[in-house]
């Protein structure tokens, strides 16, 4: 019985060897034959945690970039030519993580960020960042309260968070017939979504719908019967939810448990991710969605050309269609680099002087930043799931296809 | 009137899956003094077995879960007997540290075989139900109810009626008097840890076809599943019910006539009072607190 411990012992341990070197990433984003020296870019993403799905789409955004940085000869400071090279950690889905995660990149000499993914732990980050002078280019952290803090080194590529409900309003009030007349809103709790439901709550108003309810509850539930079987009685034509991939799942499908039938669905986050369509199948049809991409996107930059051409490239390196997430990503390193360009320095203040004066168009849409480092000039745009597929359908200039309404087959 | 019938309704159903979630967890620690911190990443894996079979074969996760169950039947008596067996006699904090390395294992691994994406299991018929008034009962939902009571039922006449049963409970009263009396130990904390494994992985095959999971969901079901142990009480069979059915009603009418962001607030704060109250918990028989291990 001993020696057979001793093996069981060495089995153990050699296994949770195999499994934590798998697990730490695998070789792809490391450059073999380096000339010209590195450009190195620090990114602290949640590769494992309850936001895993999003930290690796996120990767995906930034690897392509990086990818096609270096085909096109990698970038130009000055008079040299460096090779693009992203360095990643895993902050575990958790702020405080990312946050030490950053200062450790500093401590290794590493001053130019890439963001984390979501709020919080884009808020933590830019805590950190602003702290050591380094900067950083927010990719997924659309909470309006980052940038109320006076912070001078952070710029966010996306929409802010207020724009992810007003959307949906704007495109569903544009197209729909006949229009809704009332609505109920529904939030997770964390700030983001707060944030979100807010700016939703205005537009509605503005656009002349009667709120007739505001619910919210925990972030990350599978469970939001409580607020369904509250707005149930007041049967709004049109529920809107503020939320994430599991929260805007459980809407859709505990609604249909519970004999909630509004005239159609809107959500932010969840509908354009394929996890949506692949969890409720056919009862994802007619769910709008807000996105800060699609491949319908007009304008076009030097590194991806236009949202098309990201698109292709997406599918090729990726075998998988580009959504928003890997776009937001892609573009926040395209911003970086441009600003490095530029200022014809990597000089974290130089990049960051860069950065605010940066005004461009991209496949990500235009990217211009206010004085409290938001892109005020990207719209958002609408999607509509329809026949299991994500289709574009405000704008108008981006429309692939028109409003289907009522989105619940009335 | 009808939302409170539904928010009933709804968390008496609820609180029959929490259940179903917790019983194996609290049989493993009413019987061997051993907290499972693994219980949840037993509970997804048997998710990922049913979502894999139906995907694969189209199978009903309620036929797919027997197949799960027996899949971590297998892989929790090969666990405890050759594992956590080395440790229960060790102070209780060598087996949390051991069962929180095997949680982080199994989590980790199943992240990369299937990715952080968010699954669900398809029933045709899961989210349709039937109307009683204006209240609604899902038949995905009732049906998982029905089977936290009917594994309850079972596990209640296998403990009291077979001598199997009867073994686990007389080595949960007193390990040493057990062996005395010709019960192999170890063959019997094995097959309990397996029995365990079994229900988790039964419980998350039904999860999985009600809500959708992904590998980080199994921290959160460990953590309801301790609440529901500890508030039901330890050592009797029907205390994971009690347990979950309170949690359930009561998260379901905070939920409904309280703000819906303080449902966890609301689900601890209970917790304390029946401890207060009661420390054994609603049904606990005080004297396995009190149980020192020979």
């Amino acid at each position: 019985m001993g020696s057979l411990r001793i093996w069981l012992v060495l089995f153990l341990v050699s296994s949770m060897v195999v499994v934590t070197a798998c697990g730490k990433g695998g070789g792809d984003e490391e450059e073999s034959g380096v000339q010209g020296g590195k450009l190195e870019f620090g990114a602290a993403l949640s590769l494992t945690g309850s936001l895993a799905k999003e930290g690796a789409l996120t990767k995906q955004g930034y690897q392509l970039c990086q990818d096609k940085v270096n085909q096109r000869g990698g970038v130009k400071v000055g008079d040299k030519q460096l090779k693009l090279a992203i360095t990643y950690s895993d902050d575990k889905s958790e702020p405080d993580t990312a946050a030490r995660l950053i200062d450790k990149f500093n401590d290794d000499g590493v001053k130019l960020i890439l963001g984390p993914y979501g709020s919080p732990s884009t808020e933590a980050a830019a805590a950190a960042v602003e702290r050591n002078g380094q900067v950083m280019v927010d990719s997924s952290g659309a909470d309006d309260n980052i940038f109320t803090k006076g912070y001078k080194t952070t710029f966010a590529v996306l929409s802010p968070a207020t724009d992810y409900v007003a959307i949906i309003v704007e495109a569903i009030m544009s197209s729909a017939n006949p229009k809704p007349k009332t609505v109920a809103m529904l939030s997770a709790d964390d700030g983001f979504s707060q944030t979100a439901a807010k700016g939703g709550v205005a537009a509605a108003k503005k656009a002349g719908l009667e709120v007739v309810a505001q619910e919210s509850f925990p972030e990350h539930t599978t469970d939001v019967s409580s607020a369904l079987t509250k707005i149930r009685g007041k049967n709004p034509d049109l529920i809107l939810g503020s939320v994430h991939v599991e929260e805007g799942i459980a809407i859709v499908k505990q609604s249909k448990e519970l004999g909630v039938k509004p005239d159609g669905f809107g959500e932010t986050v969840a509908p354009p991710t394929p996890d949506f369509a692949k969890a409720l199948g056919a009862d994802a049809d007619g769910v709008v969605g807000s996105t800060q991409w699609t491949a319908e996107v007009q304008g076009e930059d030097e590194i991806f050309g236009t949202a098309k051409d990201y698109a292709a490239d997406f599918k090729q390196r990726f075998g998988q269609d580009a959504e928003y997430h890997s776009a937001e990503g892609a573009a926040a390193c395209l911003a970086l680099v441009l600003a490095v360009e530029d200022a014809g320095s990597t000089d974290a203040a130089k990049v960051r002087d860069s950065l605010a004066s940066l005004d461009t168009e991209s496949f990500f849409g235009p990217i211009k930043f206010d004085d409290t480092g938001k892109n005020v000039t990207k719209p958002m745009s609408a999607i509509q799931i329809q026949d299991g597929k994500v289709v574009p359908i405000y704008p108008k200039d981006q429309a692939e296809a028109k409003l289907q309404w009522p989105g619940t087959g009335g | 009137m009808s939302e409170f019938l539904q928010a009933t309704v709804y968390g008496l159903l609820e609180g029959g899956l929490l259940a179903l979630v917790a019983i194996g967890f609290s049989l493993v620690w009413g019987v061997m003094n051993i907290v499972n911190l693994a219980h949840g990443a037993f509970v997804i894996t048997g998710a990922y077995i049913a979502w894999k079979l139906n995907t694969e074969l189209g199978l009903d996760p309620y036929l797919g879960m027997f197949v799960s169950a027996a899949a971590l039947f297998l892989a929790g008596y090969v666990v405890q007997r050759f594992l956590i067996n080395n440790v229960v006699n060790a102070p209780i904090w060598m087996t949390l540290l051991l069962t929180f390395g095997l949680d982080l294992l199994i989590v980790q691994g199943l992240q990369l075989l299937f990715t952080a994406d968010f699954r669900s299991i398809h029933t045709g018929w899961g989210s349709d139900g039937l109307a009683i008034g204006d209240v609604r009962v899902p038949y995905g939902r009732l049906a998982g109810f029905g089977l936290a009571v009917a594994v309850t039922l079972a596990l209640v006449w296998f403990m009291t009626r077979t001598r199997t049963g009867l073994a686990v409970r007389t080595t949960g009263m007193d390990r040493a008097a057990a062996r005395l009396m010709g019960v192999n130990v170890r063959h019997v904390y094995a097959l309990t840890f397996g029995l365990s494994a079994a229900l988790a992985a039964m419980a998350g095959a039904i999860l999985g076809s009600i809500n959708t999971f992904s590998p980080s969901a199994a921290g959160g079901f460990t953590l309801q599943s301790f609440v529901i142990a500890v508030l039901g009480g330890l050592g009797n069979m029907w205390g994971a019910l009690a347990g979950g059915i309170l949690l359930g009603l009561v998260q379901a009418w905070g939920g409904q006539y309280l703000s819906g962001t303080l449902v966890n607030a609301i689900a601890f704060g209970v917790l304390v009072l029946v401890l207060i109250v009661r420390p054994a918990g609603l049904l606990g028989r005080p004297y396995y607190e009190a149980r020192a291990e020979a």
